[in-house]
Protein backbone atom coordinates (compact mmCIF):
# COMPACT_ATOMS: atom_id res chain seq x y z
CA UNK A 1 0.00 0.00 0.00
CA UNK A 2 1.50 3.52 -0.86
CA UNK A 3 2.28 5.66 2.32
CA UNK A 4 3.58 2.44 4.61
CA UNK A 5 7.09 3.62 4.04
CA UNK A 6 6.00 6.82 5.59
CA UNK A 7 4.32 4.93 8.86
CA UNK A 8 7.52 3.57 8.66
CA UNK A 9 9.54 5.64 8.68
CA UNK A 10 7.75 7.33 11.72
CA UNK A 11 8.46 4.81 13.68
CA UNK A 12 11.42 4.65 13.16
CA UNK A 13 12.22 7.92 14.10
CA UNK A 14 10.00 7.47 17.16
CA UNK A 15 12.25 4.78 18.06
CA UNK A 16 15.11 6.74 17.99
CA UNK A 17 13.30 9.35 20.17
CA UNK A 18 13.35 6.91 23.33
CA UNK A 19 16.96 5.52 23.11
CA UNK A 20 19.94 6.73 25.27
CA UNK A 21 21.38 9.55 23.08
CA UNK A 22 25.35 8.59 21.67
CA UNK A 23 26.69 12.16 22.28
CA UNK A 24 30.19 12.46 23.84
CA UNK A 25 30.53 14.88 26.69
CA UNK A 26 33.70 15.39 26.01
CA UNK A 27 35.70 17.65 27.82
CA UNK A 28 33.21 16.94 30.58
CA UNK A 29 33.57 13.35 30.01
CA UNK A 30 36.53 11.71 27.95
CA UNK A 31 35.63 9.74 25.24
CA UNK A 32 36.37 6.02 25.61
CA UNK A 33 38.90 4.78 23.08
CA UNK A 34 39.77 1.68 21.17
CA UNK A 35 42.90 0.21 22.55
CA UNK A 36 44.23 0.25 19.19
CA UNK A 37 43.54 4.24 18.88
CA UNK A 38 46.29 6.52 17.15
CA UNK A 39 47.16 9.37 19.75
CA UNK A 40 50.38 10.54 20.46
CA UNK A 41 53.38 8.71 18.81
CA UNK A 42 56.17 7.87 22.08
CA UNK A 43 59.46 7.17 21.49
CA UNK A 44 61.48 4.92 24.33
CA UNK A 45 65.33 6.31 23.70
CA UNK A 46 66.51 3.24 25.89
CA UNK A 47 65.23 0.46 23.84
CA UNK A 48 66.45 2.57 20.06
CA UNK A 49 69.50 1.20 18.49
CA UNK A 50 69.58 3.57 15.83
CA UNK A 51 68.67 1.28 12.83
CA UNK A 52 67.03 4.00 10.88
CA UNK A 53 64.16 2.07 9.90
CA UNK A 54 61.78 3.75 11.09
CA UNK A 55 63.03 7.11 9.30
CA UNK A 56 63.23 5.32 6.00
CA UNK A 57 59.35 4.26 6.66
CA UNK A 58 58.22 7.10 7.56
CA UNK A 59 56.32 8.66 4.03
CA UNK A 60 56.19 11.94 5.36
CA UNK A 61 60.01 12.47 6.51
CA UNK A 62 58.71 13.32 10.66
CA UNK A 63 61.32 11.09 11.86
CA UNK A 64 65.18 11.46 12.08
CA UNK A 65 67.77 11.28 14.73
CA UNK A 66 71.66 12.34 15.47
CA UNK A 67 74.43 9.27 16.02
CA UNK A 68 78.08 9.41 17.04
CA UNK A 69 80.11 6.65 16.09
CA UNK A 70 82.92 6.30 19.12
CA UNK A 71 86.02 5.12 18.55
CA UNK A 72 86.75 1.88 19.96
CA UNK A 73 83.03 0.60 19.17
CA UNK A 74 81.59 -0.45 15.99
CA UNK A 75 77.92 0.41 17.72
CA UNK A 76 76.79 3.91 16.71
CA UNK A 77 75.57 5.70 19.92
CA UNK A 78 72.40 7.77 19.48
CA UNK A 79 72.15 11.04 20.47
CA UNK A 80 69.02 12.61 20.17
CA UNK A 81 65.75 11.56 18.07
CA UNK A 82 63.04 13.87 16.96
CA UNK A 83 59.61 13.45 15.94
CA UNK A 84 58.44 16.56 14.19
CA UNK A 85 54.69 15.50 14.70
CA UNK A 86 53.35 18.13 12.81
CA UNK A 87 53.82 16.13 9.30
CA UNK A 88 52.59 12.59 10.99
CA UNK A 89 49.47 11.49 9.38
CA UNK A 90 49.23 8.51 11.99
CA UNK A 91 49.75 5.55 9.27
CA UNK A 92 51.66 3.35 12.09
CA UNK A 93 54.22 2.22 9.16
CA UNK A 94 57.14 3.47 11.70
CA UNK A 95 55.54 1.52 14.57
CA UNK A 96 55.30 -1.36 12.81
CA UNK A 97 58.86 -1.38 11.20
CA UNK A 98 60.88 -0.90 14.31
CA UNK A 99 62.55 -4.01 15.55
CA UNK A 100 62.60 -3.09 19.22
CA UNK A 101 59.37 -1.71 19.47
CA UNK A 102 60.70 1.43 20.39
CA UNK A 103 57.58 3.44 18.75
CA UNK A 104 53.83 3.16 20.14
CA UNK A 105 50.95 5.90 19.47
CA UNK A 106 49.57 6.12 22.67
CA UNK A 107 45.84 7.43 23.74
CA UNK A 108 45.94 11.12 24.16
CA UNK A 109 44.66 12.91 21.12
CA UNK A 110 44.83 16.61 22.68
CA UNK A 111 47.93 17.39 20.69
CA UNK A 112 47.04 21.18 19.99
CA UNK A 113 50.01 23.55 20.99
CA UNK A 114 50.30 27.00 21.19
CA UNK A 115 53.21 27.48 18.92
CA UNK A 116 54.06 25.81 15.52
CA UNK A 117 57.95 24.93 17.49
CA UNK A 118 55.55 22.93 20.53
CA UNK A 119 54.68 20.66 18.51
CA UNK A 120 58.35 19.42 17.27
CA UNK A 121 59.63 17.24 19.99
CA UNK A 122 62.86 16.33 20.31
CA UNK A 123 63.94 13.28 22.63
CA UNK A 124 67.59 14.07 24.15
CA UNK A 125 70.05 10.94 25.51
CA UNK A 126 69.12 10.55 29.28
CA UNK A 127 72.25 11.02 31.48
CA UNK A 128 71.77 7.85 32.76
CA UNK A 129 73.05 5.98 29.75
CA UNK A 130 76.10 7.74 29.81
CA UNK A 131 76.63 6.71 32.99
CA UNK A 132 76.65 2.88 32.74
CA UNK A 133 78.73 3.32 29.70
CA UNK A 134 81.59 4.82 31.00
CA UNK A 135 81.49 2.36 34.68
CA UNK A 136 82.60 -0.22 32.74
CA UNK A 137 84.49 0.98 29.65
CA UNK A 138 86.00 4.46 29.91
CA UNK A 139 88.28 3.69 33.64
CA UNK A 140 90.17 1.05 31.69
CA UNK A 141 91.08 3.46 28.41
CA UNK A 142 92.34 6.22 31.34
CA UNK A 143 94.51 4.13 32.96
CA UNK A 144 96.44 3.11 29.83
CA UNK A 145 96.42 6.57 28.74
CA UNK A 146 98.06 7.92 32.35
CA UNK A 147 101.00 5.40 31.85
CA UNK A 148 101.92 6.11 28.36
CA UNK A 149 101.48 10.05 30.07
CA UNK A 150 104.16 8.79 32.22
CA UNK A 151 106.63 7.77 29.96
CA UNK A 152 106.33 10.69 28.06
CA UNK A 153 106.64 12.79 30.85
CA UNK A 154 110.01 11.12 32.02
CA UNK A 155 111.04 10.95 28.32
CA UNK A 156 110.99 14.45 27.88
CA UNK A 157 112.58 15.46 30.70
CA UNK A 158 115.61 13.03 29.81
CA UNK A 159 115.66 14.92 26.44
CA UNK A 160 116.10 18.21 27.91
CA UNK A 161 118.33 17.00 30.77
CA UNK A 162 120.77 15.02 27.97
CA UNK A 163 119.73 15.16 24.65
CA UNK A 164 122.86 14.47 23.01
CA UNK A 165 123.19 10.90 24.08
CA UNK A 166 119.09 9.92 23.41
CA UNK A 167 119.43 11.87 19.97
CA UNK A 168 122.23 10.41 18.75
CA UNK A 169 120.35 6.74 18.38
CA UNK A 170 118.77 8.44 15.77
CA UNK A 171 120.40 10.49 13.95
CA UNK A 172 123.94 9.70 12.51
CA UNK A 173 125.88 13.14 11.78
CA UNK A 174 127.27 15.60 14.87
CA UNK A 175 126.51 18.97 13.06
CA UNK A 176 122.80 17.56 13.24
CA UNK A 177 122.54 16.21 16.90
CA UNK A 178 123.50 20.09 17.55
CA UNK A 179 120.66 21.64 15.59
CA UNK A 180 118.09 19.56 16.72
CA UNK A 181 118.89 19.64 20.71
CA UNK A 182 119.37 23.60 20.13
CA UNK A 183 115.99 23.43 18.50
CA UNK A 184 114.28 21.79 21.43
CA UNK A 185 115.78 23.46 24.00
CA UNK A 186 114.30 26.86 22.10
CA UNK A 187 110.96 25.36 21.36
CA UNK A 188 109.34 22.86 23.70
CA UNK A 189 106.60 21.90 21.78
CA UNK A 190 108.90 19.79 19.36
CA UNK A 191 110.62 18.49 22.34
CA UNK A 192 107.35 17.34 23.54
CA UNK A 193 106.48 16.14 20.17
CA UNK A 194 109.56 13.92 19.92
CA UNK A 195 109.39 12.40 23.50
CA UNK A 196 105.99 11.47 22.44
CA UNK A 197 106.23 9.54 19.39
CA UNK A 198 110.27 8.08 21.29
CA UNK A 199 107.49 6.64 23.59
CA UNK A 200 105.11 5.29 20.95
CA UNK A 201 106.82 4.58 18.25
CA UNK A 202 110.77 4.90 17.45
CA UNK A 203 111.24 4.53 13.71
CA UNK A 204 108.65 6.99 12.92
CA UNK A 205 110.26 9.19 15.51
CA UNK A 206 113.55 9.29 13.70
CA UNK A 207 111.92 10.03 10.68
CA UNK A 208 110.33 13.06 12.22
CA UNK A 209 113.57 14.37 13.91
CA UNK A 210 115.34 14.20 10.16
CA UNK A 211 111.87 16.28 8.76
CA UNK A 212 112.55 18.53 12.05
CA UNK A 213 116.40 19.08 10.90
CA UNK A 214 116.39 19.26 7.57
CA UNK A 215 113.64 22.20 7.87
CA UNK A 216 115.58 23.55 10.36
CA UNK A 217 118.89 23.37 7.95
CA UNK A 218 116.54 25.30 4.91
CA UNK A 219 115.40 27.99 7.62
CA UNK A 220 118.95 28.78 8.31
CA UNK A 221 120.44 28.99 5.33
CA UNK A 222 117.39 31.27 4.22
CA UNK A 223 118.32 33.80 7.19
CA UNK A 224 121.73 33.96 6.21
CA UNK A 225 120.81 34.46 2.21
CA UNK A 226 118.43 37.60 3.69
CA UNK A 227 121.01 38.96 5.83
CA UNK A 228 123.39 39.62 3.05
CA UNK A 229 120.75 41.20 0.63
CA UNK B 1 -9.83 27.88 37.75
CA UNK B 2 -11.81 28.10 34.76
CA UNK B 3 -12.96 31.54 34.71
CA UNK B 4 -9.88 32.96 35.91
CA UNK B 5 -9.23 34.92 32.49
CA UNK B 6 -12.92 36.01 31.67
CA UNK B 7 -13.21 36.87 35.44
CA UNK B 8 -10.10 39.10 35.16
CA UNK B 9 -11.10 40.93 32.07
CA UNK B 10 -15.22 41.50 33.30
CA UNK B 11 -13.42 42.62 36.42
CA UNK B 12 -11.07 44.81 34.23
CA UNK B 13 -13.81 46.27 32.21
CA UNK B 14 -16.15 46.82 35.51
CA UNK B 15 -13.19 48.93 36.89
CA UNK B 16 -12.22 51.21 33.72
CA UNK B 17 -16.34 51.96 34.16
CA UNK B 18 -16.01 52.59 37.82
CA UNK B 19 -13.72 55.40 37.07
CA UNK B 20 -16.20 57.03 34.28
CA UNK B 21 -15.22 55.63 30.90
CA UNK B 22 -17.77 55.10 28.62
CA UNK B 23 -18.30 51.37 28.21
CA UNK B 24 -17.31 51.76 24.20
CA UNK B 25 -14.07 53.02 25.57
CA UNK B 26 -13.48 50.37 27.93
CA UNK B 27 -13.96 48.31 25.52
CA UNK B 28 -11.05 49.19 23.29
CA UNK B 29 -8.99 49.32 25.98
CA UNK B 30 -9.65 45.64 26.84
CA UNK B 31 -9.16 44.90 23.29
CA UNK B 32 -5.96 46.66 23.47
CA UNK B 33 -4.90 44.58 26.52
CA UNK B 34 -5.92 41.54 25.15
CA UNK B 35 -3.42 42.11 22.00
CA UNK B 36 -0.36 43.11 24.16
CA UNK B 37 -0.69 39.78 26.32
CA UNK B 38 -1.16 37.94 22.85
CA UNK B 39 2.43 39.45 21.62
CA UNK B 40 3.92 38.78 24.79
CA UNK B 41 2.40 35.12 24.88
CA UNK B 42 3.88 34.69 21.07
CA UNK B 43 7.06 36.45 21.92
CA UNK B 44 7.77 33.92 25.08
CA UNK B 45 5.77 30.83 22.86
CA UNK B 46 8.37 31.27 20.42
CA UNK B 47 11.40 31.11 22.85
CA UNK B 48 10.26 27.69 24.10
CA UNK B 49 9.36 26.63 20.75
CA UNK B 50 12.51 27.08 19.29
CA UNK B 51 14.24 25.75 22.41
CA UNK B 52 11.96 22.67 21.62
CA UNK B 53 11.48 21.83 18.38
CA UNK B 54 16.11 22.12 18.75
CA UNK B 55 15.65 19.79 21.92
CA UNK B 56 13.12 17.20 20.14
CA UNK B 57 14.98 17.37 16.97
CA UNK B 58 18.06 16.24 18.98
CA UNK B 59 16.30 12.99 20.23
CA UNK B 60 15.47 12.07 17.11
CA UNK B 61 18.74 11.57 16.23
CA UNK B 62 20.13 10.54 19.39
CA UNK B 63 21.56 13.67 20.14
CA UNK B 64 21.40 16.15 23.26
CA UNK B 65 20.45 19.31 22.21
CA UNK B 66 21.28 22.77 23.74
CA UNK B 67 22.31 21.66 26.94
CA UNK B 68 24.57 24.23 28.35
CA UNK B 69 22.82 27.52 29.17
CA UNK B 70 20.57 26.67 32.11
CA UNK B 71 18.54 23.87 33.38
CA UNK B 72 18.30 21.69 29.95
CA UNK B 73 19.54 24.89 27.62
CA UNK B 74 16.38 26.38 28.24
CA UNK B 75 18.30 29.81 28.14
CA UNK B 76 19.90 28.81 24.72
CA UNK B 77 16.99 30.56 22.74
CA UNK B 78 17.55 33.96 24.88
CA UNK B 79 21.17 34.12 24.00
CA UNK B 80 20.13 33.28 20.12
CA UNK B 81 17.64 36.51 20.85
CA UNK B 82 20.07 38.77 22.22
CA UNK B 83 22.94 37.72 19.37
CA UNK B 84 20.59 38.35 16.85
CA UNK B 85 19.37 41.83 18.26
CA UNK B 86 22.52 43.00 18.10
CA UNK B 87 23.57 41.96 14.86
CA UNK B 88 24.81 44.36 12.50
CA UNK B 89 21.04 45.13 9.84
CA UNK B 90 22.61 44.73 6.12
CA UNK B 91 20.18 45.92 3.13
CA UNK B 92 21.77 45.21 0.38
CA UNK B 93 22.22 48.00 -2.12
CA UNK B 94 20.26 46.74 -4.67
CA UNK B 95 17.26 45.57 -2.92
CA UNK B 96 14.17 47.72 -3.33
CA UNK B 97 14.36 49.63 0.49
CA UNK B 98 10.86 49.62 0.69
CA UNK B 99 9.45 46.58 0.18
CA UNK B 100 12.66 44.74 1.36
CA UNK B 101 12.27 46.43 5.34
CA UNK B 102 7.91 46.36 5.30
CA UNK B 103 8.21 42.40 4.12
CA UNK B 104 9.28 40.75 7.73
CA UNK B 105 6.74 43.38 9.54
CA UNK B 106 3.07 42.36 6.89
CA UNK B 107 4.86 38.48 7.91
CA UNK B 108 4.65 39.00 11.71
CA UNK B 109 1.36 41.06 11.85
CA UNK B 110 0.04 39.03 9.57
CA UNK B 111 0.53 35.69 11.59
CA UNK B 112 -0.48 37.91 15.05
CA UNK B 113 -3.73 38.66 13.31
CA UNK B 114 -4.74 34.76 12.66
CA UNK B 115 -5.25 34.59 17.10
CA UNK B 116 -7.84 36.79 16.50
CA UNK B 117 -10.44 34.28 16.42
CA UNK B 118 -9.28 31.19 17.92
CA UNK B 119 -11.05 30.32 20.77
CA UNK B 120 -8.45 29.74 23.56
CA UNK B 121 -10.99 29.05 25.86
CA UNK B 122 -14.39 28.83 26.87
CA UNK B 123 -15.84 32.45 25.69
CA UNK B 124 -11.99 33.14 25.23
CA UNK B 125 -11.54 35.09 22.03
CA UNK B 126 -10.01 38.49 21.01
CA UNK B 127 -13.16 38.64 18.77
CA UNK B 128 -16.02 36.06 18.34
CA UNK B 129 -16.17 36.10 14.56
CA UNK B 130 -18.92 34.66 12.93
CA UNK B 131 -16.66 33.89 9.90
CA UNK B 132 -14.09 33.17 11.82
CA UNK B 133 -12.97 30.38 9.89
CA UNK B 134 -12.77 31.97 6.85
CA UNK B 135 -11.33 35.00 8.39
CA UNK B 136 -8.16 32.58 9.39
CA UNK B 137 -7.99 30.79 6.01
CA UNK B 138 -8.10 34.57 3.98
CA UNK B 139 -5.38 36.05 6.54
CA UNK B 140 -2.80 32.52 6.77
CA UNK B 141 -2.73 32.74 2.37
CA UNK B 142 -1.84 36.77 3.23
CA UNK B 143 1.27 35.09 3.92
CA UNK B 144 2.57 34.38 0.49
CA UNK B 145 2.92 37.83 -0.04
CA UNK B 146 4.99 38.57 2.45
CA UNK B 147 7.25 35.94 0.95
CA UNK B 148 7.24 37.39 -2.17
CA UNK B 149 7.58 40.81 -1.47
CA UNK B 150 11.20 39.06 0.65
CA UNK B 151 12.12 37.66 -2.20
CA UNK B 152 11.16 40.24 -5.18
CA UNK B 153 13.13 43.13 -2.90
CA UNK B 154 15.93 41.38 -1.93
CA UNK B 155 17.16 41.43 -5.67
CA UNK B 156 18.92 38.05 -5.34
CA UNK B 157 18.04 35.08 -7.40
CA UNK B 158 18.04 32.45 -4.62
CA UNK B 159 15.35 34.82 -2.56
CA UNK B 160 13.29 35.01 -5.94
CA UNK B 161 13.64 31.24 -6.84
CA UNK B 162 12.31 30.69 -2.75
CA UNK B 163 9.42 33.58 -3.86
CA UNK B 164 8.55 31.84 -6.52
CA UNK B 165 8.12 28.41 -5.08
CA UNK B 166 6.84 29.37 -2.03
CA UNK B 167 3.48 31.41 -4.11
CA UNK B 168 3.01 28.37 -6.12
CA UNK B 169 3.28 25.66 -3.21
CA UNK B 170 1.09 27.75 -1.31
CA UNK B 171 -1.61 28.93 -3.87
CA UNK B 172 -2.14 25.05 -4.86
CA UNK B 173 -2.30 24.09 -1.14
CA UNK B 174 -4.91 26.39 -0.13
CA UNK B 175 -7.28 24.84 -2.11
CA UNK B 176 -7.17 21.32 -0.40
CA UNK B 177 -6.60 23.18 2.95
CA UNK B 178 -10.07 25.25 2.28
CA UNK B 179 -11.42 21.98 0.89
CA UNK B 180 -10.63 19.77 3.91
CA UNK B 181 -12.40 22.76 6.34
CA UNK B 182 -15.32 22.12 4.07
CA UNK B 183 -16.41 19.10 5.54
CA UNK B 184 -16.47 20.32 9.29
CA UNK B 185 -18.33 23.43 8.35
CA UNK B 186 -20.97 20.98 6.70
CA UNK B 187 -21.40 19.14 10.26
CA UNK B 188 -21.24 21.91 12.40
CA UNK B 189 -22.90 24.41 10.29
CA UNK B 190 -21.16 27.26 11.22
CA UNK B 191 -17.92 29.54 10.33
CA UNK B 192 -17.86 30.62 14.22
CA UNK B 193 -14.74 28.87 15.74
CA UNK B 194 -17.38 28.89 19.03
CA UNK B 195 -19.90 26.86 17.25
CA UNK B 196 -17.29 24.26 16.08
CA UNK B 197 -16.19 23.94 19.11
CA UNK B 198 -19.47 23.46 20.76
CA UNK B 199 -20.58 21.25 17.90
CA UNK B 200 -17.77 18.63 19.11
CA UNK B 201 -18.94 18.03 22.54
CA UNK B 202 -20.02 14.83 21.92
CA UNK B 203 -17.48 13.46 19.34
CA UNK B 204 -14.47 15.16 17.88
CA UNK B 205 -14.40 15.50 14.39
CA UNK B 206 -11.23 13.98 14.36
CA UNK B 207 -13.30 10.61 14.20
CA UNK B 208 -16.11 11.86 11.85
CA UNK B 209 -13.60 13.67 9.23
CA UNK B 210 -10.48 11.56 9.37
CA UNK B 211 -9.88 11.95 5.22
CA UNK B 212 -10.70 15.62 5.68
CA UNK B 213 -7.91 15.62 9.23
CA UNK B 214 -5.58 14.01 6.97
CA UNK B 215 -5.43 16.53 4.27
CA UNK B 216 -5.30 19.46 6.37
CA UNK B 217 -2.82 17.85 7.94
CA UNK B 218 -0.36 17.98 4.88
CA UNK B 219 -1.91 20.90 3.45
CA UNK B 220 -1.24 23.13 6.80
CA UNK B 221 2.74 21.43 6.50
CA UNK B 222 2.96 22.97 3.17
CA UNK B 223 0.93 26.20 4.51
CA UNK B 224 3.76 26.68 7.09
CA UNK B 225 6.74 25.94 4.61
CA UNK B 226 7.85 23.26 7.12
CA UNK B 227 9.61 19.85 6.01
CA UNK B 228 9.07 17.90 4.07
CA UNK B 229 7.64 20.57 2.19
CA UNK B 230 9.57 23.37 3.41
CA UNK B 231 11.14 23.96 -0.37
CA UNK B 232 11.07 28.19 -0.05
CA UNK B 233 13.50 28.10 2.45
CA UNK B 234 15.15 24.96 0.97
CA UNK B 235 18.68 25.86 3.03
CA UNK B 236 20.58 23.38 0.80
CA UNK B 237 19.35 24.09 -2.60
CA UNK B 238 18.46 27.89 -1.61
CA UNK B 239 20.65 28.74 0.34
CA UNK B 240 17.50 30.04 2.56
CA UNK B 241 15.65 31.31 0.22
CA UNK B 242 13.65 34.02 0.91
CA UNK B 243 15.22 34.84 3.72
CA UNK B 244 18.47 34.64 2.10
CA UNK B 245 19.25 38.57 1.82
CA UNK B 246 18.09 39.13 5.44
CA UNK B 247 19.94 39.52 8.68
CA UNK B 248 20.09 40.25 12.40
CA UNK B 249 16.39 41.38 13.64
CA UNK B 250 14.78 41.25 10.46
CA UNK B 251 15.47 37.56 9.67
CA UNK B 252 14.90 37.07 13.20
CA UNK B 253 11.30 37.89 12.84
CA UNK B 254 10.66 35.62 10.01
CA UNK B 255 11.72 33.12 11.91
CA UNK B 256 9.24 34.29 14.82
CA UNK B 257 6.47 34.66 12.38
CA UNK B 258 6.93 31.11 11.06
CA UNK B 259 6.70 29.78 14.43
CA UNK B 260 3.88 31.84 14.79
CA UNK B 261 2.37 30.34 11.94
CA UNK B 262 2.90 27.44 13.48
CA UNK B 263 1.35 27.66 16.88
CA UNK B 264 -1.94 29.15 14.97
CA UNK B 265 -2.11 26.48 12.40
CA UNK B 266 -1.91 23.60 15.35
CA UNK B 267 -4.40 25.65 17.34
CA UNK B 268 -6.63 25.58 14.83
CA UNK B 269 -6.41 22.02 13.98
CA UNK B 270 -6.91 21.74 18.21
CA UNK B 271 -9.94 23.49 17.86
CA UNK B 272 -11.84 22.30 14.50
CA UNK B 273 -10.67 18.69 14.82
CA UNK B 274 -9.75 17.76 18.83
CA UNK B 275 -12.47 19.27 20.05
CA UNK B 276 -11.29 22.90 20.69
CA UNK B 277 -10.86 23.83 24.77
CA UNK B 278 -12.96 20.79 24.93
CA UNK B 279 -12.17 18.44 27.91
CA UNK B 280 -12.65 17.33 31.36
CA UNK B 281 -11.11 17.73 34.50
CA UNK B 282 -8.83 20.68 33.72
CA UNK B 283 -9.53 24.03 33.05
CA UNK B 284 -10.25 24.98 29.19
CA UNK B 285 -7.13 26.96 28.31
CA UNK B 286 -5.24 24.73 29.62
CA UNK B 287 -6.75 22.05 27.72
CA UNK B 288 -6.53 23.98 24.47
CA UNK B 289 -2.47 24.88 25.34
CA UNK B 290 -1.90 21.26 25.69
CA UNK B 291 -3.51 19.92 22.31
CA UNK B 292 -1.77 22.59 20.56
CA UNK B 293 1.73 21.59 21.65
CA UNK B 294 0.48 18.21 21.17
CA UNK B 295 -0.35 18.68 17.33
CA UNK B 296 2.87 20.73 16.74
CA UNK B 297 5.01 17.48 18.29
CA UNK B 298 3.72 16.10 15.84
CA UNK B 299 4.40 18.63 13.80
CA UNK B 300 8.18 18.16 14.85
CA UNK B 301 7.96 14.45 14.18
CA UNK B 302 7.07 14.78 10.66
CA UNK B 303 10.15 17.46 9.88
CA UNK B 304 12.18 15.37 11.35
CA UNK B 305 11.42 12.10 9.87
CA UNK B 306 10.64 12.72 6.41
CA UNK B 307 13.43 14.36 3.28
CA UNK B 308 12.21 17.34 1.73
CA UNK B 309 10.41 16.18 -1.63
CA UNK B 310 10.86 17.27 -4.69
CA UNK B 311 9.07 20.81 -6.51
CA UNK B 312 7.33 18.63 -9.24
CA UNK B 313 6.08 16.10 -6.95
CA UNK B 314 4.66 18.43 -4.90
CA UNK B 315 2.66 20.24 -7.04
CA UNK B 316 0.97 17.43 -8.69
CA UNK B 317 0.56 15.73 -5.07
CA UNK B 318 -1.41 18.74 -4.47
CA UNK B 319 -3.21 18.86 -7.76
CA UNK B 320 -3.37 15.57 -8.93
CA UNK B 321 -3.76 13.26 -5.06
CA UNK B 322 -5.21 16.02 -2.34
CA UNK B 323 -7.47 18.07 -4.29
CA UNK B 324 -9.32 15.33 -5.69
CA UNK B 325 -9.48 13.57 -2.39
CA UNK B 326 -11.00 16.59 0.01
CA UNK B 327 -13.17 17.20 -3.02
CA UNK B 328 -14.72 13.50 -2.37
CA UNK B 329 -14.45 13.95 1.18
CA UNK B 330 -16.71 16.88 0.57
CA UNK B 331 -19.24 14.42 -1.29
CA UNK B 332 -19.11 11.32 0.79
CA UNK B 333 -19.86 14.24 3.99
CA UNK B 334 -22.69 15.75 1.91
CA UNK B 335 -24.25 12.25 1.27
CA UNK B 336 -23.53 11.34 4.87
CA UNK B 337 -25.52 14.39 6.26
CA UNK B 338 -28.35 13.45 3.36
CA UNK B 339 -28.29 9.78 4.49
CA UNK B 340 -28.34 11.15 8.16
CA UNK B 341 -31.21 13.34 7.85
CA UNK B 342 -33.20 10.43 5.45
CA UNK B 343 -33.09 8.28 8.42
CA UNK B 344 -33.92 11.27 10.88
CA UNK B 345 -31.12 10.56 13.36
CA UNK B 346 -30.01 14.22 13.10
S1 LIG C 1 52.88 7.16 11.74
FE1 LIG C 1 53.50 7.27 9.60
S2 LIG C 1 53.73 9.47 9.21
FE2 LIG C 1 53.66 9.22 11.43
S3 LIG C 1 55.83 9.10 12.02
FE3 LIG C 1 55.10 6.99 11.73
S4 LIG C 1 55.62 6.50 9.61
FE4 LIG C 1 55.74 8.72 9.81
S1 LIG D 1 63.31 1.56 13.88
FE1 LIG D 1 63.18 1.52 16.13
S2 LIG D 1 65.23 0.86 16.77
FE2 LIG D 1 65.39 1.49 14.63
S3 LIG D 1 66.02 3.65 14.73
FE3 LIG D 1 63.79 3.62 14.59
S4 LIG D 1 63.14 3.68 16.70
FE4 LIG D 1 65.25 3.09 16.76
Amino acid sequence: MNGQGLIKGLGITLKHFFQKEITEQYPDVMPELATRFRGCLQFEFEKCIACGICVNSCPNNVLSFETEKSENSKKKKLLSYTIDFQYCMFCNLCVEGCPKDCLHFDHDFELSTFSRDDIKRVYLRPAEMDEEKEADAAPVQDEQESKEQKQIDAMLKALQKNPQKILAKMLEQEEDIGILSELMQSNEKTAGKIAELLVKDKEKAAKVAAGFVTKEKKNRLQAEKGGEE
Amino acid sequence: MEHLFTNLATALTGWMITLGLSPVWADVILLLVKWIIIITIITLNIIILIWLERKVSAFFQERLGPNRLGPFGIFQTIADAIKLLTKEDIVPSAADKLIFKTAPMFFIVVAVMLYTVIPMGQGMEVINLNIGLLFFISMGSLSTIALLMAGWGSDNKWSLMGAVRSVAQMISYEIPLAFSLLGVVMISGSLNLQDIVAAQDNIWFVILQPIAFLTYFIAATAELNRGPFDMPEAEQELTGGAYTEYTGMRWALFFLAEYTNLVAVSALMATVFLGGWQGPWLPSWLWIIIKTYGVILVFFWVKWTFPRIRMDHLMSFSWKVLVPVSLGNILLTGAGIYFCQWMGWC
